[in-house]
């Protein structure tokens, strides 16, 4: 356990970060509901895991009509949650163990329970009378498509009050701000001085791609978007150098790359088509889906990092992808009716590979060893299931399972109080399944993790060396080579649930010895023929190329 | 079937080409043939020769090679020689008409066919090389007998086939059992013995062990928070020390130390009993020390001087017996039938002479217990931390155990009627053991010099404890 090391600015180039919702994690007070208190007891616990940084989904006061994305004042904390005070020892406690914390910040819309809005809709002329859009007709930037199709009809909302309409990219009680407004900029600005200010390492800027909004154009991406996070960036930077800026920007790696600017824009973005497309892979038995997207993904500027991820509660959905040309796969995608399900219900990791530790495993595997810095969620490092028939993104946020005890270990309310059930069947329930269970338990996927972890920190090339894709004949391989400095890893990794032979050049590191990064077991020299390996069903394996030892 | 004027300057351009050519860097000035015999197809396809021949080398004394050439019409495909272009000699006019010649033991057909020459009640079905070898070739047929073909041949007894002859005659059963010899004149061409399938030598067993430790430390050193665990719950995964960890080799080893001392008391019984001084072993190891430290490291070799001397002032240090010469894990092998003992021919730079010199059969104790420290240092040098400590206490603690299974079946048994091996006073035992394994440790300290100057540090570490300590008792 020590300190964070400031001086280390690009430190989210080699981190694994943990999505945590902070309402589902650990209540300390006993009143059913997870809280920052509960988050900070449970710190050794994640320190002890290997993770490097927290992201929380939003804790401000919020209605909570939208999870929390749906701020009412990003001054104050949801007060389930706890006080200003308990955000500010998170931060510290997580530091002094080297934990570091980003939030989610949405800076595209407000709550339209936020004093801001509530003003602004009083009248016209008022001073935040221009802080929000408003039209007196629902006609402007008609080629901005609708979003959340399921429950809004038009991007527009009638206030009745101000008689006039207001424009909103998500729900309706979500009106966007107004970026044309210098007043607006500012105030946003002022909110990410405040919070690193108080320690925040960070953000995961929400829904960044709608700030503003032109006529004639889908208001998605704009330049002047980028002129804002170019100018957001400038600030974060010299007042607060190491702090990173992650975006949500829920497009193509083409389009998403725009948001890294010449690295003078976000930090991270995420990779949203590489996690459906190792699902796709596994369901072909083959690796095209991954080395096609990742062939399409561009080079990110220096100093810049892909956040990538097995499950989050963001999901590239079919909708979002309206250029089949760009990839024919997605025609195909769109034909498997399993696929498409997996992709429209979100659902964790576990119950979406059918319980298979192997293919957990695996996927594990891919997610630390590819580009990107990985991104796990809660719960899935014990191979947590959901509740689909909860709606929304509540099937997702059950309850973590800490022990077998009362309530899953999470709280000592009585259970008709707590927030949410946490699972009880007989296979993902919380008696079968939880953290006290799986530390005990010396092979679970648990420990499997935490020391798949410790291997992955001890080698910077998984965070920032280049990367290889190997040719090999056998399509249900994917192997690949990751070099940084002196060090190179070689990952092996079996689509297929059959064993798998492969046959590797290899032949730039002839006369190296590959030795596997778990065990430390020496494998054959290289020599000049194609090198042979052999991969269990869903096996994968690591190994560091070194100069033959002696043997 | 080929005149030997045609066959010789053919063989100087081919000698240096082959793996078992002891000889790579020297200049071959002559190749005489000694004798050609056709073992199979005086006149029909294929056919094999067996080649005697002298080489002249450059510099050095003559060597005496054995070849065995397979012969086959020119123009017939032979898939066996695919990728061994290095096998084939070239193509000579026979009686027969033209053939290809080549190295025979590649030839299933011919390695078959030499089975039934040399051990005609052997018969068996399939053949396969052994794979990497230095100076003999290995045949292994039906995966239950391996045929040793020497390549160097030398006047008198070869070493290991005395040896595993005689012990398995005294009925010492830890050696893979000799099945048939091929002798010509007093010199041992060939050697047929039980093929132990299966077997993995301990070395790789050592370092299988350590590889385990070393993961179950790992585990062990980033605990879970406890209150996590649930409280006063300890976890499981508390494992530091080589006695409570997995692939734990004391077991091994201790039954390692028993089959050496039942080899020794085999080769006393085979080979008699010598009486010496510890004066006389002295004086080949004060030789080496001068060589080894004497000009580098003043101090090191006055403290290693002391362990010598020590040894010199012994007047009995137990009995010189035949010992293996060369001995550490790598020539210990496991079988689902216990441990066996391989490989006697000694260390290969040695003469003949020197390495059937009767010894003490604590040199052969020293060589294994140095090969433990190099197992650990070797598996540490898989490791991406520093785990010397952890791993010395593996070390210490399977050192005890091969002296524990060592000592208890070297011990001494008047009712046996066989001859002490081993001097009756501890103490003596520990001081003749302490020199031999310093002995051992400079050795490979020059061994290091010469080839691995990287890997110098691990004897140097082992030269500094044997010195630094008096006496160890173990």
């Amino acid at each position: 356990m020590s300190e964070i090391d400031r001086m280390d600015e690009r430190w989210y180039q080699r981190a694994v970060f943990y999505e945590v919702s902070v309402r589902s994690f650990f209540d300390a007070n006993g009143d059913g509901t997870g809280d920052l208190q509960g988050l900070i007891e449970k710190l050794d616990y994640l320190s002890w895991l290997g993770v490097d940084c927290l992201w929380l989904l939003p804790f401000y006061s919020s209605p909570l009509r939208d999870g929390g994305y749906d701020i009412a004042d990003f001054f104050t904390i949801l007060p389930e949650y706890g006080k200003l005070g308990d955000a500010v020892r998170l931060m510290e406690e997580a530091h002094r163990r080297g934990i570091r914390i980003i939030t989610d910040l949405v800076v595209n819309h407000t709550s339209d329970q936020h004093p801001w809005f509530q003003e602004s809709r009083q009248s016209r002329d008022n001073p935040r009378a221009d802080w929000y859009v408003w039209s007196d007709d629902d006609k402007q930037y008609a080629d901005a498509r609708i979003i959340f199709t399921d429950t809004e009809r038009s991007n527009w909302a009638w206030d009745p009050n101000r008689q006039q309409y207001y424009w909103h990219r998500f729900f309706s009680h979500q009106p966007d701000l107004n970026y044309d407004n210098h007043e607006v900029q500012e105030a946003m600005l002022g909110i990410v001085r405040f919070w690193l200010n108080l320690g925040m390492d960070g953000f995961r800027l929400d829904a960044v791609p709608y700030l503003f909004e032109r006529e004639g154009t889908i208001c998605e991406n704009l330049p002047e978007t980028h002129q804002f996070l170019r100018r957001l960036r400038k600030e974060v930077d010299a007042a607060f150098p190491g702090r990173v800026l992650l975006a949500e920007a829920n497009q193509w790696p083409a389009d998403v790359v725009e948001y890294f600017g010449d690295g003078d824009e976000c930090h991270m973005c995420f990779n949203f088509p590489l996690m459906p497309r190792m699902f796709m892979a596994l369901r072909r038995a083959q690796r095209h889906p991954i080395t096609e997207i990742l062939a399409q993904t561009p080079e990110v500027p220096d100093g810049c990092q892909w956040g990538i991820f097995l499950r989050n509660h963001d999901e590239l959905t079919l909708e979002m992808v309206t250029d089949e040309d760009r990839d024919y796969m997605w025609s195909e995608y769109a034909k498997d009716p399993r696929m498409k399900l997996n992709i429209g219900i979100r659902r964790r990791l576990a119950p979406l590979v059918e319980n298979d530790r192997r293919v957990m495993e695996l996927f594990h595997a891919m997610l630390f060893s590819l580009p990107g810095s990985p991104i796990l969620y809660y719960g899935d490092e014990i191979g947590m299931g959901d509740n689909i028939f909860l709606g929304d993104r509540d099937g997702v946020r059950t309850p973590m399972q800490w022990s077998p005890d009362r309530n899953a270990g999470f709280s000592r309310a009585d259970f008709a109080q707590l927030y949410s059930a946490p699972l009880m069947d007989p296979v993902y329930g919380y008696q079968a399944l939880n953290v006290e269970g799986e530390l005990r338990d010396p092979s679970s996927l648990l420990h499997w993790l935490q020391r798949m972890l410790q291997v992955r920190k001890r080698h910077p090339l998984f965070g920032i060396g280049s990367f290889e894709v190997l040719s090999a004949e056998n399509p249900s391989v994917l192997a690949y080579v990751r070099e940084w400095d002196d060090d190179v890893v070689l990952c092996v990794n079996n689509l297929s649930r059959f064993a798998q032979p492969v046959e590797l050049s290899l032949q730039r590191f002839e006369g190296r010895t590959p030795i596997e990064l778990l065990g430390r077991v020496p494998f054959p020299r290289i020599g000049e023929l194609p090198y042979l390996l052999t991969l269990g069903p869903y096996g994968f394996l690591w190994f560091q190329i070194v100069e033959t030892p002696l043997q | 079937m080929i005149s030997p004027t045609a066959l010789a300057p053919q063989l100087a351009d081919y000698l240096p080409r082959q793996r078992w050519f002891g000889a790579k860097d020297r200049k071959i000035e002559l190749v005489r043939v000694r004798s050609s015999e056709v073992l199979i197809g005086a006149g029909d396809w294929p056919a094999l020769l067996r080649i005697d021949a002298d080489v002249s080398l450059e510099g050095v004394d003559d060597a005496r090679y054995q070849l065995f050439l397979g012969l086959r019409p020119t123009g017939v495909a032979c898939e066996f020689l695919a990728g061994h272009e290095s096998a084939v000699l070239g193509e000579f006019e026979t009686a027969q008409g033209q053939a290809l010649v080549y190295d025979a033991l590649l030839d299933s057909q011919l390695a078959l066919g030499l089975l039934l020459v040399v051990a005609p009640d052997c018969p068996a079905e399939r053949v396969r090389p052994l794979g990497a070898e230095q100076s003999n070739t290995s045949l292994v047929y039906d995966d239950s007998m391996i045929l040793k073909v020497f390549r160097r041949l030398t006047e008198g007894q070869n070493p290991e086939v005395e040896v595993i002859e005689t012990l398995a005659s005294v009925g010492f059963g830890s050696v893979p059992e000799p099945l048939a010899s091929w002798r010509k004149d007093g010199v041992d061409l060939a050697f047929l013995q039980r093929f132990l399938a299966g077997a993995s030598d301990g070395w790789n067993m050592a370092l299988t062990s350590l590889r385990e430790l070393f993961a179950e430390y790992n585990i062990a050193r980033t605990p879970p928070p406890a209150d996590a665990l649930g409280g006063g719950a300890t976890s499981p995964l508390e494992v530091d020390d080589p006695a409570g960890a997995r692939g734990d080799f004391a077991a091994e080893a201790e039954r390692i130390g028993e089959v050496t001392a039942e080899m020794h008391i085999a080769l006393a019984k085979g080979f008699g009993c010598t009486k010496v001084t510890g004066a006389d072993w002295a004086a080949a190891m004060e030789e080496q020390l001068e060589r080894v430290l004497g000009p580098t490291d003043a101090a090191l070799a006055q403290g290693a001087r002391v362990v010598i001397n020590r040894l010199k002032d012994i007047a009995d240090p137990g009995p010189a017996i035949r010992v293996h010469g060369d001995y550490h894990l790598g020539q210990v092998l496991r079988t689902d039938t216990g441990w066996y003992v391989t490989d006697f021919e000694g260390e290969p730079a040695r003469s003949l002479e020197e390495r059937t010199r009767p010894s003490s059969p604590l040199k052969d104790v020293a060589g294994m217990l140095r090969s433990f420290g190099y197992a650990l240092a070797v598996a540490v040098s898989y490791q991406e931390d520093d785990l010397s400590e952890l791993g010395r206490a593996w070390e210490a603690r399977n050192r005890e155990a091969f002296m524990a299974g060592y000592l208890r079946k070297a011990q001494f048994d008047p009712e046996t009627g066989n001859e002490p091996i081993l001097p009756r006073d501890p103490a003596v035992r520990s001081a003749v053991l302490a020199a031999f394994e310093l002995d051992k440790a400079l050795y490979e300290v020059a061994y290091e010099r010469a080839n691995r100057p990287d890997w110098v540090r691990i004897p140097l570490e082992a030269v500094r404890r044997l010195t630094g300590t008096a006496a160890r008792t173990v």
